[in-house]
């Protein structure tokens, strides 16, 4: 490559590069704490269901601290939508909002994005931005995600990029049209508010950056971090068999057509350094809200391609293209205005899945079965005493699906899904809940020589009238199994549990009316097995049997090892776990066989 | 340290894992040498980390654990979440093993609401019969958590003591005395974590109050160092071990709160660079920031703690150039074996330590007092074919930016406790300590606008001053939801009230009278809604007018600590602490008299050592040498036996009384 003198003076050296690097990661840190720190809702705050970026003055990412990586694909949208409405007229001083998901790139309107503009010299430079989930930004039903909305407008308040501050001063017109529109405004503004800080602080230190290192030479640097993550991501590529490798995976309904599951189909294809991912052969766009729009489909691959590559690795949008991605115009993948896209995570999770099942065998250390998915409830009332409307919102793990080298996690978040749970002492000291019971689901991991992680059950008693939603996955199509393993537990919610009117709800669900003195379960699944049940060390079946994990019934049927109690201890009957083990599996009765003989 | 004259006598002996308490017997055997009776040792503070090891190689006790029926899950889901950064991209990625099995955990049919009134009562029957199920399974303690038990903590007390009767000799922690705080599954943690602990820290000093009263040390006044800084007594160590689990890094931060008393130098950032890494905290007014929760290895601690950053950067942090041509400095280090290249010892791979040698700012002949000499080729050539070669630069360029890009991690660690928190840098000064400190001491005041640094005058044993410096202090916690416009002073008052009688009879019943007490009164405040705290101090409380200067307050700190407050939102407190300090008769560091010493005796002579790119003459001194008073400027290199300081041209060095260096830009 030639270069002129000056850009030579201007190309950061190998020192410059990676301060430079370690500098941008430590305001993304100091953005996202301020952001945690600041949130006024339960959602920021405890669950820290929010992420902040800083992108360049075209709007790529720049770096990014990693919370929720869905969103790497969701700012530079977002701030294309900004650039696009209002490229000739960005000040020192402004701020942006928009959570539009067809205008920008926010997954759905509650995830509302705030962008500054950052000057240095007189000159645009780049943004900061951050995007957090909003408890309630209006629509039908509280939390504003209806399982059963039919287009975007039953999804709450749409913003497509509007300015929300000149000067630093607010106009306050957003606001009041958020606060005549939100059940909680004031938990929404505050956010707001704790955004803004966060990306002011950001504006900050990105312009005493450019102050030490000059703007030329930092924009060089931002170029080449980005540069750097793909040949990274392209030298791992590279050294990976060539083919051609598909899979598919189900999501259990869009939440309106109950009875159909919504097919994500992959076909990669690798060759040289070069992974392309065809979804073309997804399903057609849903009449729920199943549908997801391509910045999340690739925000959804990129998660997968790092989690298969490099976990470590420095995120920009350098990571976005190192890979192709393909998806077909009216498909649940890149659906047509105004098509409903609320319920986007359990779509996600498909892609992920479908992902690691398809190339998965490439990479055997990361291999895995697949896990939970996420799922979240979302309560909506008016408290009795002041009348103020509230909205409990809990995102509930499960279990991970297991590894080829080691059992799943059981009651955690996977996949690109990593909020925290709701402390059950904060939960019943804010809202009119009572939780029941909070475990793990005995048998719900998937067998395998290495079992699936355990879902969880909680149950809750409702102590005011309230209405009820419910996002979740998995409910009817389990977490597949790998290389033998068998899937995991469905999960379920039951409304009225062991009681003669027990309901089960569909797994996206809004708007159901919990009465007062209600009570209602939530299951979630447990995650897949990998390998053959049979081939599990049968010290650790009996460790599970032990720990309350696997039951003895389920570990003669599934793993083929009889355990026995004595004297409240359970031991490991050998000849017979022999005998189980070497019978013919295909005969569905031979555990009870011997069961009856004994 | 002798209390009379201020003057400190050190002794160091090799550790002894499998009984720490002999090598302790063994340096206390060293001191008495010199003719010191065992009589006359009226206080003796320790350090130790045998819990923090019990817990990081989990050789803890056999552990049971008893929550609320219905409520198995509270433990092994913890937080749910994976760690924030590349764990939640790595599916290989392990929650740590819990400490207590779910075979070794059992529930108890009770429940109290989120209001403490009771809704379901104890029963003990059942209770029993789990206890006997545990019994037989060999348990040694246990820990008790149960949902609000920090509201009404009846529950709690009468499981101990039917665990008293059913499985007698099994230590017992309950959540509603270790830690009496809101969120179930921290207070579980940490209840957990103690009693995992408490059988091992009883035995151990047990076994050290036994050695210690055979030499003849017989003083009531024998304290442990606790992760917040302060001290506590045997006893109470033996009942709350967990409080000392994060107490290693403390010594260093505590020492430099006297260092902030003794200079009058309030604002301080604590600066411990050692081999491995870099800890890091700030000290505002002379008071240590406080953190109510940390983490062990994933573990969850909620325990008043210094707030202390730690990173990966140290002496033998190694640097290399991956395959992408990115010049990579850090996390990992070279370890005690093989060490830096230039000790010879087998490294080949280029640390910090190494480029430091490098640019001159090591000696070769004169660390640890001459007992080691470095070899300057070996560093050089480390730097030279992994760094400098690759990348087509010069050996003392690659070195320099190594260094750079090192220094620029700590900045960031510093930033991220500082300015990140609303403080203006340039009020601070830098307090250097640790093998490492003082060499990077100079850089980081002129990156980061500080007002100066402060070298203590024994750097590398600095931590281990903090344990003869601090006073013996108690957290007390108590977690209750009240708005603070809905509150009536007195209510206010009253808990704190009986807090405080609690606090001054623990420290009473350790020998020290009311007027040797301190109390502190902390709320734990957040805007009604929010999920995060923050503690205040508050003054005393018997009208609304207090309660408006709280909310004034709290509005002014959360405008500092963020960016921005909402005067409008109500305001809610969370838990009430009081911090109750036992002073322990000050002991004053010696002041030194100018002894009228030319400079030029400290004089080593000179050296060429680099700085922004150029080579330029350097003048060594001996630390020992320098007197009260003396000043020189920078370039130069102070060498001493534990330490070395680097002064970069345009500083200026002043020896104060404490013969500290006051290390500064010159105007």
């Amino acid at each position: 490559m030639t270069r002129t003198p000056t850009s030579r003076a201007q190309t950061p050296s190998a020192v410059e590069l990676e301060i430079i690097r370690a500098s941008l990661s430590g305001i993304v840190q100091e953005m996202q704490n301020a952001l945690f720190r600041t949130g006024f809702s339960t959602i920021i705050r405890e669950s820290q269901d929010a992420s902040c970026a800083i992108l360049d003055a075209d709007g790529d990412v720049i770096a990014q601290h990693v919370v929720l990586p869905l969103h790497l694909g969701a700012f530079p949208a977002c701030t294309a939508a900004v650039l696009r409405n209002f490229g000739d007229d960005i000040r020192d001083g402004d701020a942006f909002l928009i959570n539009d998901p067809y205008e920008g790139g926010s997954p759905h309107a509650p995830d509302m994005a705030v962008i500054t503009p950052a000057f240095h010299a007189g000159k645009l430079v780049g943004f900061c931005a951050s995007i957090a989930h909003k408890g309630d930004i209006g629509g039908p039903v509280p939390g504003s995600c209806s399982g059963q909305a039919r287009e975007v407008f039953n999804e709450g308040l749409q913003l497509p990029a509007v300015r929300y501050q000149r000067g630093y001063a607010a106009y306050g017109d957003v606001d009041r049209i958020i606060r005549a529109n939100s059940r909680t405004p004031d938990l929404v503004l505050g956010d707001i508010r704790g955004q803004l800080g966060c990306a002011r602080l950001g504006e900050r230190r990105l312009c005493d950056l450019l102050e030490k290192f000059g703007d030329a030479k930092c924009s060089l640097a931002f170029q080449e971090l980005g540069r750097i993550a793909e040949a990274r991501i392209r030298a791992v590529v590279a050294g990976w068999a060539d083919g051609e490798f598909t899979a598919e995976r189900f999501v259990d309904d869009d939440g309106v057509e109950l009875n159909k599951p919504i097919r994500i189909h992959v076909k990669a294809t690798k060759v040289g350094d070069r992974i392309s991912f065809d979804f073309s052969g997804s399903a057609d766009q849903t009449r729920g809200p199943a549908n997801i729009r391509p910045p999340l489909l690739r925000a959804a691959c990129a998660y997968a391609v790092i989690s298969l590559i490099d976990p470590g690795i420095f995120i920009s949008s350098g990571v976005l293209r190192a890979f192709d991605v393909q998806s077909r115009p009216g498909s649940v993948l890149d659906p047509v205005h105004p098509a409903p896209v609320n319920t986007y995570n359990p779509t996600v999770h498909a892609i992920v899945d479908v992902i690691f099942a398809a190339i998965g065998h490439l990479v055997p250390d990361r291999a895995r079965a697949d896990g939970c998915g996420s799922r979240s409830i979302i309560i909506g009332g008016r408290t009795t005493s002041s009348g103020k409307g509230y909205v409990q919102y809990e995102i509930v793990g499960g279990g991970a699906g297991a590894l080829g080298t080691g059992d799943g996690a059981s009651g955690t978040t996977v996949n690109q899904s990593n909020a925290k749970i709701a402390p059950i002492e904060i939960i019943e000291s804010e809202f009119p809940t009572r939780v029941l019971a909070f475990e793990l689901i005995k048998d719900s991991g998937g067998a395998g020589q290495f079992r699936g992680g355990l879902g969880l059950r909680r149950r809750y008693l409702n102590l005011a009238d309230a209405r009820f939603s419910i996002r979740s996955t998995k409910h009817v199509i389990p977490a597949a199994g790998m290389a033998g393993g068998g899937p995991g537990r469905t999960g379920d919610i039951l409304m009225r549990p062991d009681s003669p009117d027990c309901e089960h709800l569909p797994s996206r669900y809004a708007d159901y009316p919990l009465q007062k003195g209600m009570v209602f379960e939530l299951q979630t699944p447990g995650g897949g097995g990998f390998g053959d049940p049979f081939d599990r060390d049968p010290e650790l079946v009996l460790a599970d049997v032990q720990n309350g994990r696997v039951s003895p019934e389920c570990a003669a049927e599934s793993y083929g090892v009889w355990l026995t109690d004595e004297g409240g201890t359970w031991v490991i009957d050998a000849p017979l776990t022999d005998k189980l083990r070497s019978q013919d599996r295909t005969d569905q009765t031979s555990t009870d066989k011997i069961r009856r003989q004994i | 340290m002798n209390e009379t004259t201020g003057e400190t006598t050190i002794a160091k002996v090799p550790s002894t894992p499998d009984d720490p308490s002999l090598a302790i017997l063994t340096g206390v055997d060293q001191f008495l040498g010199g003719g010191r009776s065992a009589e006359q040792v009226r206080h003796f503070c320790h350090g130790t980390t045998v819990g923090t090891n019990a817990l990081l190689e989990t050789k803890g006790a056999k552990t049971g654990l008893l929550v609320t029926q219905g409520f198995t899950g509270i433990y092994e889901v913890a937080e749910q979440a994976r760690p924030h950064g590349s764990a939640i991209f790595d599916v290989q990625y392990k929650k740590p093993t819990p400490l207590v099995p779910a075979s070794l955990m059992a529930e108890v049919v009770e429940r109290v609401a989120s209001d403490g009134s009771i809704l379901t009562h104890l029963d003990e029957t059942a209770l029993r019969e789990s206890l006997r199920g545990l019994r037989q399974r060999g348990i040694e303690s246990l820990a008790v958590c149960l949902l609000f038990s920090f509201l009404e903590p009846g529950h709690e007390e009468r499981v101990r003591d039917i665990i008293a009767e059913e499985i007698p000799g099994c230590e017992v922690s309950l959540s509603c005395e270790i830690v009496p705080q809101i969120r179930e599954y921290h207070r579980l943690s940490t209840t957990v974590i103690n009693a995992y602990l408490q059988p091992i820290l009883a035995r151990y000093i047990g076994r050290l109050g036994q050695r210690l009263a055979e030499v003849g040390i017989a003083t009531p006044q024998k304290y442990i160092m606790q992760s917040n800084g302060g001290m506590s007594t045997f006893g109470a160590t033996s009942r709350k071990g967990v409080a000392t689990v994060l107490s290693g890094p403390a010594g260093g931060v505590t020492a430099s709160v006297a260092v902030a008393k003794e200079t009058g130098l309030g604002d301080l950032i604590t600066f411990d660079m050692g081999g491995t890494s870099c800890d890091v905290a700030l000290i505002k007014d002379g008071q240590p920031v406080i953190a109510n929760r940390g983490k062990v290895e994933g573990r969850d601690i909620s325990m008043p703690m210094m707030d202390i950053n730690t990173v990966s950067a140290g002496g033998g942090t190694l640097a290399h150039v991956d395959d992408f041509g990115v010049l990579q400095v850090g996390p990992h280090s070279s370890g005690a074996v093989p060490g830096p290249a230039c000790y010879g010892r087998g490294g080949t791979k280029p640390t910090i330590t190494d480029c430091n040698l490098v640019l001159g700012y090591l000696p070769v002949g004169n660390f640890l007092g001459g007992k080691m000499r470095l070899d300057h080729a070996k560093a050089q050539r480390a730097v030279r074919d992994a760094i400098a070669d690759p990348l087509g630069m010069d050996v003392s360029e690659a070195a320099e930016g190594i260094v750079r890009i090192i220094d620029v991690k700590m900045q960031e660690a510093i930033k991220a406790i500082s300015t990140m928190r609303g403080h203006d840098l340039r009020d601070f000064m830098l307090l250097p300590f640790g093998g490492a400190g003082p060499i990077h001491a100079g850089r980081m005041v002129r990156e980061l606008n500080l007002a100066g640094a402060v070298i203590p005058l024994h750097p590398g044993v600095f931590s281990a001053m903090g344990l003869v410096m601090s006073d013996v202090k108690h957290d007390y916690v108590r977690s209750l939801l009240r708005n603070l416009d809905g509150i009536a002073p007195t209510e206010i008052s009253s808990v704190f009230d009986q807090m405080e009688t609690a606090a001054r009879r623990d420290l009473r019943a350790e020998g020290f009278d009311d007027d040797k007490v301190h109390i502190r009164p902390l709320l734990d405040l957040r805007y009604a809604g929010q999920g995060y705290e923050l503690t205040l101090p508050v003054g005393a409380v018997s009208t609304s007018a207090d309660l408006t200067v709280i909310k004034r307050n709290f509005d002014a700190e959360h405008e500092k600590t963020f960016g921005h407050c909402a005067e409008g939102e109500t305001v809610e407190i969370v838990s009430f602490r009081i911090e109750a300090t036992g002073f322990v008769p000050a002991i004053d560091r010696k002041k030194y008299k100018a002894e009228g010493t030319d400079i030029a005796q400290a004089r080593l002579g000179t050296r060429t050592a680099r700085f922004d790119g150029q080579d330029r003459d350097t003048t060594i001194y001996q630390r020992e040498k320098l007197d009260v008073g003396h000043r020189f400027t920078g370039p130069a290199v102070v060498e001493q036996f534990d330490c070395t300081t680097v002064v970069l041209p345009g500083q200026s060095v002043l020896v104060d009384d404490y013969k500290n260096l006051i290390l500064t830009e010159t105007a």
